[in-house]
């Protein structure tokens, strides 16, 4: 399909993939703020490195491959235990600090993916316009 | 996305529930006596938070699994002119404690605020979200 090529070349699929990321990582942290509180709770996130790194290696693999014969929307997000972090007499490995600063920092990462992302989609639009807005 | 402000609006209310159970126990502190007017003083209560577990079909999050009663021996004071004094004059006062009620409820306050700010990082993240369509 002439308009899935276009939609899926240059960043446009790489975003897409971050901004699901940012979203899944996103629920882990509202949980983990959720049971900010409970004993014993163990906190959750994903693995951002291992994620990076996939998308590197699809990036890497796409030069010289046949426009969309690398997908990106089948990279899977490893969940992790978060470690090094203090564990506290009620056997909870939160640090709220730690948590906020996780929680800022993603939404931050989501709304700029979102914004180039709409750039994306936007240049594409003035092109089949063939005006610029 | 919509749902993760579910888990915000649990978190919410699990540290309202515990502010409610602080503010009894504050309110309670030199109650000696129980609701039929029997000399048995108030016992301190705690709130119990347990993860939502998904495969019990509940909406992830946290939950208020139950109210605990705080089974610490009751403050005995030396009081003989008290109405309540046992024989050798001491009354049996409340098992709470002002400082660790005050400690958990600023504990509370900040978890109430923490999730507060998750749910407005959440509705910048769906308007962002929701403007790529515009």
């Amino acid at each position: 399909m002439f308009i899935e090529r276009l939609l899926n070349q240059g960043n446009a699929p790489l975003l897409e993939q971050q901004l699901k990321f940012a979203a899944a990582r996103h629920r882990l942290i509202a949980e983990n703020i959720a049971n900010v509180s409970t004993p014993g709770y163990r906190q959750k996130d994903l693995d951002q490195s291992g994620f990076e790194r996939a998308l590197r290696e699809r990036v890497a693999a796409r030069r010289g491959a046949a426009p969309g014969s690398v997908r990106f929307d089948d990279i899977r997000f490893e969940p992790i235990t978060p470690g090094g972090y203090a564990t506290y007499h009620d056997g909870g490995n939160r640090s709220k600090e730690q948590l906020m600063s996780e929680l800022s920092k993603n939404g931050l990462r989501h709304n700029m993916y979102a914004e180039l992302l709409r750039r994306a989609y936007g240049s594409i639009q003035n092109a089949l316009r063939e005006r610029v807005t | 996305m919509f749902d993760v402000l579910d888990i915000g609006a649990s978190g919410l209310l699990a540290q309202r529930v515990r502010m409610d159970t602080i503010a009894g126990n504050v309110l309670h502190m030199n109650t000696t006596r129980n609701e039929r007017g029997e000399p048995v003083p108030y016992r301190r209560k705690f709130v119990v938070f347990e993860p939502t577990r998904a495969e019990r079909g509940q909406t992830p999050g946290v939950r208020v699994a139950g109210i605990g009663e705080d089974r610490s021996p009751f403050i005995r004071r030396f009081e003989p002119s008290h109405p309540d004094a046992d024989r050798d004059g001491y009354v049996q006062y409340p098992n709470v404690d002002l400082a660790v009620e005050m400690v958990n409820m600023l504990d509370a306050s900040r978890a109430y605020e923490a999730n507060i700010t998750m749910m407005e990082t959440t509705k910048q993240m769906l308007n962002a979200t929701l403007r790529l369509l515009a």
